[in-house]
């Protein structure tokens, strides 16, 4: 078969090489070989020690009754310790679960994009991968370290759970007057929207190549006539300029971690820079209308 | 110089054949699933609307044209199966006989006081009692009156009603009567079925254990599946500490010396306390108030910033300062009249099981509560009987449009 041709080379090193035919249509079929590491051993068990401590205090606000854990799932949160506790480290029953669950679930983070940039170093990649990776641990940290800790309050963190997040989403936002006006926010959905859009761009113009043979990219680029150059000859068609295989990816880097990382510059600034965005949007002049709901300007 | 040298003839066609079937069949499969889909949902929607109107949950309400809806409060009742109360042949009967034996009341001294001269007249009290409070508490006369005779205070019912008939009056004075309100709104009365909706026991804490769903945390607490307790959500069954909820015995809506409900102003200045668990009580409070009301967030506020008064254009929001409002003569309940009102049980104590006020106590997930009643008698203020309100509330200072 063609695919062990392909694989040959990577079998040659390992053993542990699987095959899931089944998952043929979904992706490539090979699993393995994993690379666990002093790294990926302390990523590993630090997360099970996050996930164990908060199972820990969803199961004691059940009651331990698995019936109601499942039935209350969606709506069981560890919560940050309350306001009055600052920064202190805090009774487990109130919010020194959350404390516990969130340093062992940054430690994990942390671990995790060690190990990816140990990994590619390893295999002499450049490190853009655990440097994307970074953009997202950067708006994590924002979230639940470092605005709390300007702020004064772990209480500023969201809690631990499926609707927690986005109830704090929610409140983050009403607290700091509207987070819409946030200009970082709103560049932050400019990255979020423009990586969705250069990823259907992306993922489409590749599966339109199909025909002619862009399943096989080295060889499809090589080759004159094939479908990359189909492909940049419909973006030329289309918008009059084309991406080239490398920038494409520059471009979808870009873009997904300008959401991060404008996301975390957003948080940050809420608070100790401005503590109103409707208001700062009152001041920029970019509230609609005819601004009849900003105050008088003094 | 290609990868696949070396593979057996004809693999590298047939693997490039395989990949190609499985876009077909995936984009085949990608189409059908999304008109599924979206058939889906069309189907569901349409089910559950027939669904919400079998069972009632669509309120059949007209709008005035201050844009307030009304509810029929007859229709409110036959939605649960239930019609208004009607008082019994029995106590009709021992009414003519009172009634003819005293034209003039006996022993009336509330209505008369409140809604002048011509309460002194028994028939009209019969009216009056007949009206709104057979059909508010859902019981007939022999509830409360002896029906030997209708002006002795045997039953304890009787006692507790008159107490009940005194708050309803102060916080009609008090409250209803100075809402701010933009002209040509009607106002409407406080009536017995503005709370009881035809229960005379509705709102003790034994109620309240068993339908947690109709009473919520009291006092702008929060009703329905928001609520933290509601969903059991509880450590070693008490609530954890970290979730600072709003107490039974305190209510959410607190005014600060100028008489303003700071409790509610979450967006952070620079003396907004550090941590979001204000801005999560607030928040569950104002849950509350969406379905103990029936409305979005837009019904009382500019979206674009939840703390104005007004929207972009300049329309001032009255919901917003009537809810303002409201939330005061509910604070108002809480402290001054439930703590007295005498006991059903034995009319010497003083209820202790009572449930706190909340929206949705009148409310019942309408903008006008459906058992308040248009009522145009004049009104007679000042004449206080029995109970006083035990603090003497201060009335907010509203807040209006700018002139």
């Amino acid at each position: 078969m063609a695919t062990e041709v392909y694989r040959e080379p990577f079998e040659r090193r390992t053993k542990t090489v699987r095959y899931l035919k089944f998952l043929e249509g979904l992706a490539d079929t090979q699993i393995g070989p994993i690379y666990l590491g002093m790294w990926g051993a302390l990523a590993f068990f630090s997360y099970l020690l996050c996930v164990f401590i908060t199972l820990i205090g969803w199961g004691e606000q059940v009651g331990w009754n698995p019936i109601r854990f499942l039935r209350e799932l969606p709506v069981l949160t560890l919560y940050p310790p309350p306001p009055s506790y600052g920064l202190q480290i805090a009774p487990l029953r109130e919010g020194g679960y959350w404390q516990l669950a969130t340093l062992f679930l940054t430690l994990t983070l942390v671990f995790w994009t060690i190990r990816i940039w140990t990994r590619a170093t390893a295999n002499r990649l450049r490190p853009m991968v655990p440097i994307a990776f970074s953009a997202a641990l950067f708006l994590y940290a924002a979230i639940y370290i470092i605005h709390p800790i300007w702020m004064n309050s772990w209480n500023e963190a969201p809690g631990h759970g499926l609707a927690a997040i986005l109830l704090w989403t929610n409140h983050f936002s009403v607290k700091y007057g509207n987070f819409y006006y946030n200009p970082f926010h709103m560049v932050s959905i400019f990255g979020l929207l423009g990586s969705t859009l250069l990823l259907a761009m992306h993922g489409a113009t590749i599966l339109a190549t199909l025909a002619y043979n862009s399943h096989r990219e080295v060889d499809e680029i090589e080759s004159s006539d094939e479908g990359t150059h189909r492909a940049q000859l419909l973006w030329r068609w289309v918008m009059g300029f084309n991406a080239t295989a490398h920038s494409i990816h520059v471009w979808a880097l870009g873009f997904a971690t300008l959401t991060a990382v404008a996301g975390a510059i957003g948080v940050l600034t809420s608070g100790p820079f401005e503590p109103n965005w409707y208001l700062w949007g009152c001041r920029a002049g970019i509230t609609p209308g005819i601004q009849a709901s900003c105050p008088p300007v003094p | 110089m290609s990868v696949h040298e070396g593979a057996p003839p004809g693999a590298v066609a047939k693997y490039d054949e395989l990949q190609r079937s499985i876009l077909r069949g995936e984009l085949v499969g990608l189409v059908a699933g999304t008109i599924m889909a979206l058939g889906a949902v069309i189907a569901i929607s349409l089910a559950l609307t027939d669904v919400r109107n079998e069972f009632g949950l669509r309120a059949d309400f007209a709008y005035n044209y201050a844009g307030v809806q009304q509810v029929d409060f007859v229709k409110y009742l036959a939605r649960q199966g239930k019609q208004p109360a009607q008082p019994s042949a029995e106590a009709l009967q021992a009414y003519s006989e009172w009634v003819a034996k005293n034209p003039k009341t006996v022993n009336v001294q509330v209505l008369n006081k409140y809604l002048g001269e011509k309460y002194n007249e028994t028939a009209n009290v019969f009216t009056y009692m007949a009206a709104y409070f057979t059909p508010g508490v859902g019981q007939s006369c022999e509830y409360c009156h002896n029906l030997q005779n209708f002006a002795a205070y045997e039953k304890p019912q009787k006692t507790v009603a008159k107490a009940m008939l005194i708050m309803q009056f102060e916080l009609q004075k008090k409250w209803v009567n100075t809402i701010p309100r933009p002209e040509g709104q009607p106002l409407y009365h406080i009536k017995c079925a503005t709370c009881h909706n035809g229960q005379a026991k509705f709102w003790n804490t034994s109620l309240k254990a068993s339908n947690p769903e109709l009473f919520g945390i009291a006092g702008g607490g929060n009703p329905t599946p928001y609520d933290m307790r509601n969903v059991g959500i509880t450590l070693n069954g008490v609530t954890p500490s970290s979730y600072e909820v709003v107490d039974d015995q305190y209510l959410a809506a607190r005014q600060d010396a100028d008489g303003n409900i700071n409790f509610y102003q979450v967006t952070a200045n620079k003396d907004t306390p550090a941590g979001l668990n204000a801005t999560y009580r607030n928040q569950y409070a104002m849950y509350h108030q969406n379905t103990a009301l029936g409305v979005g967030c837009d019904f009382c506020h500019y979206g674009g910033y939840f703390k104005s008064y007004v929207t972009a254009d300049g329309t001032f929001k009255w919901p917003k300062t009537q809810a303002r409002h409201m939330q005061a003569m509910m604070q108002d309940i809480a402290i001054n009249w439930f703590p007295q009102m005498p006991s059903v049980e034995n009319p010497n104590q003083l209820q202790n099981y009572y449930a706190q006020p909340n929206c949705y106590m009148c409310h019942r997930g309408y903008v006008v509560p459906p058992g308040a009643y248009s009522f145009n008698e004049p009104f007679v203020p000042g004449v206080v009987s029995d109970i006083k309100p035990l603090v003497d509330l201060p009335l907010l200072k509203p807040i209006l449009p700018n002139q």
